[in-house]
């Protein structure tokens, strides 16, 4: 059972519903160093950043017909940063001018035992990943293209290949709750990598 | 003694002060006879020379597994999730015996949308708060532990600032709590005798903490006498 809408929740505690706002499109491997070299001219000027990712999605049964979803990744490149873990809910059904993806989403960071106290909680393991890729920022958007490799051997994160001979493109931000200017900044923004990607709103519903 | 900031966190050691032997000697309304112990160990600390440096709260909310949970062969298990002022924007997670998460405040929100399948069993809530003194290398705090409405029971916390190995100065601070506690410092805690020459950490606090207020939860609530 996922939690109601975000737009009827309270507000408790001080605490703010933030939404994660986002666009994705994909590109073939050949086309890669053009995409880069756009993104490096339009984005904010900082050092071009990398990531090696591990990220793992837990699954909570319970009664309710669908599980709780929750999604830990930590950083293999870097040593001492915490794990990652996120919750993302359901898209919310916005209307159909509404530029991006909108769902509620929270990260939290914690310590490297996050995996033993998942499963402590009753979650299980449904599948992982390796995500390699690059970091681009303009603003509060984050421009995000990775290769998501597959695990050939349950925790093995040293036997992997890649998926698809393509890399994944995303534009995101997460914004408070109501701030639905962000998806026409996102709009305008995409529209400056057309036609070296083509960013949409991707509803995953629709995939399945 | 400079107040170093910053600083990597020393050893704690949490211990219960008697409240029930405190309670039971004094057949007066609850509330005073807690707080009589708390100003009684205060004005020992005072009179060896500690400084008061503000105040601390460290705090524990139970949540447990809901019925819908039956199938997965988890039932019945427990989850703490605790704060301390001391770590601000962190929250800690932990299972009785089991691991202890530390996580930032964003897990209070993340509990919120689990509410489906933990359930905040809130009539449990239970905190310690009080003051903080600073005695030369070491840091007291002297908390009296509520739940609810009603003043529970006594923690005291000790921390021995320079060290982060427990098991180098245990000694130590066994030494420096008899000196304002007397007979009624605690024997070595649990978390020690895991850690071995490994340092120490917050969790390590915040699992004694979590020992501490079962006992006290468990521990029978003094009647209301009515009298003064």
């Amino acid at each position: 059972m996922e939690a109601p809408p975000v737009t009827m929740m309270p507000v408790t505690g001080g605490t703010i519903n933030m939404m994660e706002y986002l666009l994705q499109g994909s590109v073939l491997d050949q086309s890669l160093e053009s995409l880069l070299h756009r993104l490096r001219g339009l984005c904010d000027n900082m050092e071009p950043e990398t990531f090696l990712d591990h990220e793992m999605v837990f699954l909570l049964k319970g009664q309710q017909a669908s599980p709780f979803v929750l999604r830990a990744r930590r950083s293999m490149d870097k040593s001492g940063m915490p794990w990652h873990l996120r919750y993302l809910g359901q898209p919310e059904i916005g209307d159909k001018n509404r530029h991006a993806l909108v769902r509620n989403c929270v990260d939290i960071a914690t310590s490297d035992n996050l995996t033993d106290f998942l499963v402590e909680m009753g979650f299980r393991m449904d599948h992982e990943f390796v995500a390699k890729g690059h970091v681009f920022r303009k603003g509060i958007m984050k421009i995000v293209v990775y290769k998501i490799f597959r695990i050939l051997m349950p925790g093995n994160t040293e036997s992997i290949e890649p998926l698809s001979l393509s890399y994944l493109v995303e534009l995101n931000v997460v914004a408070p709750a109501g701030q639905d200017i962000v998806s026409d900044d996102m709009r305008n923004f995409a529209e400056q990598l057309k036609p070296l990607v083509h960013l949409e709103k991707i509803d995953p519903k629709r995939l399945m | 003694m400079q107040r170093r900031s910053g600083r990597s966190d020393g050893v704690r050691k949490v211990a219960s002060g008697h409240s029930g032997v405190g309670v039971s000697q004094v057949p007066v309304a609850e509330g005073k006879s807690v707080q009589q112990t708390v100003e009684l160990l205060a004005r020992r600390l005072e009179a060896l020379g500690a400084d008061k440096q503000g105040t601390f709260g460290v705090d524990c909310e139970t949540y447990h597994t809901a019925a819908a949970l039956g199938t997965q062969g988890q039932t019945g298990k427990l989850m703490y999730v605790m704060h301390n002022s001391e770590y601000p924007l962190s929250c800690f997670a932990l299972f009785e015996n089991g691991p202890c998460l530390v996580a930032d405040a964003n897990f209070d929100t993340l509990m919120v949308k689990l509410k489906g399948f933990f359930q905040n069993a809130k009539a449990n809530k239970i905190e310690s708060r009080g003051t903080r003194y600073q005695y030369c290398d070491f840091l007291v705090k002297l908390g009296t532990v509520t739940m609810g409405p009603s003043a529970r029971g006594i923690s005291v916390e000790v921390e021995y600032c320079p060290c982060v190995i427990a098991n180098d100065c245990w000694n130590l601070l066994m030494e420096f709590m008899q000196s304002f506690m007397g007979s009624h410092a605690p024997g070595i805690p649990s978390v020690f005798s895991t850690k071995h020459d490994s340092a120490y950490s917050p969790g390590d606090t915040m699992v004694q903490y979590m020992e501490l207020f079962n006992k006290i939860r468990k521990q029978q609530q003094v009647p209301v006498a009515g009298i003064r």
